[in-house]
């Protein structure tokens, strides 16, 4: 029963994100990458992660995907993208790594064996729990830094995106427009 | 895995499947009635008696018009948007229960169709997939007004998702369970949510402002403002699939005010019938107040919606929770 | 509604005042002193609240068109009518064509020819009344109140020629007979008072 679902899942993940990388049109690529995302889901909930899974979909579907989307709307989408063929260099180096890395994860329930949990699973704890105590105990540090980290990249992005929010072009005299312009056309820099 | 089992929950989803849909269609009569008439009018009369067989009128005329696909759309995204938006709307009454658990020929039903131990995160994530019928129908339709509304919607709905996960954190941190019906259980024993807590009454708050932008409901109509955007994501399409839509944003709401409901207002209590009955009127006062606020506010803009959302929401939430963490401590 | 109310419907004492819109808040602190002021003022709640009232006293204004009809004034131009003589219950046009002539969306069309009576008779009497645009001037210069404007405002037909029959728009000849053709009091029709306005007759001046 799990096998299947897991093949099936499986091949399903890889037909979208193949297809994802594939087509030249661009709402198709971006739907069916928030599909396979949701396919990813299943896995976490096989392995009886259910909060990772939810998690899964509500970040990178519910969120990520739907920015995409934001940025894609300043194209016409409903037409197909030309491509520019990248170096055939690239593309042999890419393919080699990526089968390396096939390898690799193949190869990883043979290795997995010689690996115990430091932090086993606590008997008696549901899921979100589990994932908050191993969050806060062995990872607290990881964890943390990823907070700040968040935290730079939103004060960075108040910086970039809030320069001269606090003007209105629609109250501002055609005059004052013209030396803003002139200001900072002097200034080289605009922040 | 035993046989009964599959039965019983193959019938509770077909069950539920049905209601709604009929549910949605009767969802539209008590609108156009209850707007009717606060606005002095007295809303469809003619098909039936007093307007009743409308809603067998609409389906249909629903089903029986032309297909219209036009040229320039993306196709095969262009019909498979609405079937997310109600696929969605219906996946997420998977983990609501719907009445307290009762006996009918000796077999005891639960009426939830599977009780997840996460149900209200899995709620959340299938509302926030219900995002892509009208972000994928609008960017499909080849269509400015459609765009825009997709735009807007993704907008709306990226932001109001963070006032809904914070705003439910704090009931979430004082039942300390992500199930519907241990919330049920610890409001039976403790009194309702919004009421027992001061800080659960404004995350009911939160929650229910929030509700109006997840269903896109009057005060924050703006994915298909009529008078500016005609249809939005919507004006493309026709018969079933435009139907498709409209049946999936009923399902919401009726599904958002079951949420509502059972996480803040004590769902249905102790189980017996008359907190069944409670449950049911809730839900029927919910509803009711997302038609009753379409008859009597104004839309607001996209920019005051956002700032709404990000300046005003979002910091109250995360007050709420931070209160809430330092009053649990000690 | 009676016809009374009907016609002052309009009627009433308008107390128009000018909305005082206050300047748009500039400073931050401004702007949170008005939004503060407008969220607790309660201002969405007696939006609520009125609604509900209205829906409370169920004060429906609805006419169910079809089933019920709102009277209609008696100056209301719709779909023209002939009228016949009371007495002979012969028609009344004299077929002496000035309807034709003003008609300004040349929409009447009549044709005449002398009866072996040697007098006028129209042969031919059409309106066009998908180009009619309901003036009335020809209810108007008919000195004979022949065409007049009637309170038959419904006309729907499979057909658009079936809107310039002059058999459907002459009275039928047993209701004139019966009596029970009603004199035109509306528009272009000599006004009850009449009498007593006109001081002399034309030849006198």
């Amino acid at each position: 029963m799990e096998a299947i679902a897991f093949y099936l899942f499986a091949f399903l993940t890889i037909v979208m994100f193949t297809y994802t990388v594939m087509s030249n049109q661009a709402l198709y690529a971006l739907s069916s990458m928030a599909a396979g995302m949701i396919m990813i889901s299943a896995f976490f909930f096989m392995l009886n992660a259910d909060f990772l899974g939810v998690v899964q979909i509500i970040v990178y579907t519910g969120a990520v995907m739907a920015l995409y989307a934001f940025g894609m709307m300043f194209f016409d989408t409903t037409r197909e993208v030309k491509e520019n063929n990248s170096p055939k260099i690239v593309v042999l180096t890419l393919s080699a790594l990526a089968a390396v890395l096939v390898v690799a994860i193949v190869s990883m329930p043979l290795m997995a064996e010689h690996i115990t949990a430091a932090f086993p699973e606590p008997a008696g704890v549901v899921n979100p729990k589990a994932v908050g105590i191993v969050l806060f105990t062995k990872y607290l540090v990881p964890f943390e830094v990823a907070a700040v980290m968040l935290l730079v990249a939103m004060i960075a992005g108040i910086v970039l995106a809030g320069k001269k929010m606090d003007r209105s072009l629609t109250q501002m005299k055609d005059e004052e427009i013209a030396m803003m312009k002139q200001q900072d056309a002097e200034r080289k820099v605009t922040l | 895995m035993d046989t009964a089992f599959i039965i019983e929950t193959l019938v509770k989803i077909v069950v539920v499947l049905l209601v709604f849909s009929a549910l949605a269609g009767f969802g539209t009569y008590f609108e156009r009635k209850v707007l009717a008439f606060m606005q002095r009018r007295l809303g469809p009369m003619h098909v039936g008696p007093y307007g009743l067989l409308q809603i067998a009128a609409d389906g249909i005329k629903l089903f029986t018009k032309e297909d219209i696909v036009p040229a320039g759309v993306v196709g095969p995204i262009f019909k498979i948007a609405p079937v997310i938006t109600a696929a969605t709307a219906f996946m997420a009454a998977a983990a609501i229960p719907f009445l307290p658990e009762f006996t009918i020929f000796g077999y005891t039903v639960h009426p939830i169709i599977a009780d997840v131990n996460i149900g209200i995160l899995y709620i959340l994530g299938v509302m926030a997939i219900g995002l892509y019928g009208p972000l994928l129908g609008g960017m499909a339709s080849n269509n400015k007004w459609s765009l825009i509304s997709a735009a807007r919607g993704a907008a709306i709905f990226i932001s109001y998702e963070v006032v809904t996960g914070l705003s439910l954190l704090v009931p979430l941190m004082i039942v300390g369970s992500l199930s519907l019906l241990d919330f049920n259980e610890y409001q039976a024993a403790n009194g309702w949510m919004a009421f027992a807590h001061p800080m659960g009454f404004v995350s009911f708050i939160l929650f229910w402002i929030a509700a109006f932008a997840e269903t896109g409901r009057t005060p924050f109509h703006l994915v298909a403002n009529d008078h500016e955007i005609i249809d939005g994501f919507g004006t493309e399409y026709s018969g079933m699939r435009w139907g498709l839509f409209f049946i999936g944003e009923y399902a919401n709401m009726f599904f958002i005010s079951f949420v509502m409901a059972i996480i803040f207002l004590g769902g249905y209590g102790d189980g017996t019938v008359m907190g069944a009955l409670g449950l049911l009127l809730k839900v029927a006062f919910f509803f009711f107040f997302f038609l009753w606020t379409r008859a009597a506010w104004p839309d607001v803009r996209p920019d005051q919606l956002m700032w709404l959302c990000w300046k005003v929401l979002m910091p109250l939430a995360v007050v709420n929770v931070v209160i809430t963490g330092i009053v649990m401590m000690f | 509604m009676s016809l009374e109310q009907f016609t002052d419907r309009n009627v009433g004492q308008q107390h128009y005042f000018k909305v005082e819109i206050d300047d748009y808040p500039q400073t931050g602190w401004e702007k949170f002193k008005q939004v503060t002021r407008r969220a607790l003022s309660g201002e969405l709640f007696v939006g609520l609240w009125v609604v509900m009232r209205e829906m409370i006293k169920f004060d429906i204004h609805t006419v169910q068109y079809p089933k019920e009809k709102l009277p209609i004034g008696p100056r209301y131009r719709a779909v023209h009518e002939m009228q016949r003589l009371f007495e002979s219950g012969t028609e009344r046009c004299i077929g002496c064509g000035l309807c034709e002539k003003i008609c300004i969306s040349d929409c009447i069309r009549m044709d005449t020819r002398i009866d072996e009576n040697s007098r006028k008779e129209v042969t031919e009497y059409t309106i066009n009344l998908g180009r009619c645009i309901f003036c009335g001037y020809c209810a108007e210069v008919c000195p004979e109140l022949a065409i007049v404007h009637g309170p038959r405002y419904e006309n729907t037909s499979e057909q658009r020629e079936h809107f310039i029959l002059f058999e459907d728009m002459l009275t039928p000849i047993d209701m004139a007979i019966k009596g029970e053709q009603k004199e035109y009091p509306g528009f272009g029709a000599v006004t009850p008072h009449e009498d007593a306005r006109v001081k002399k007759t034309p030849l006198a001046y």
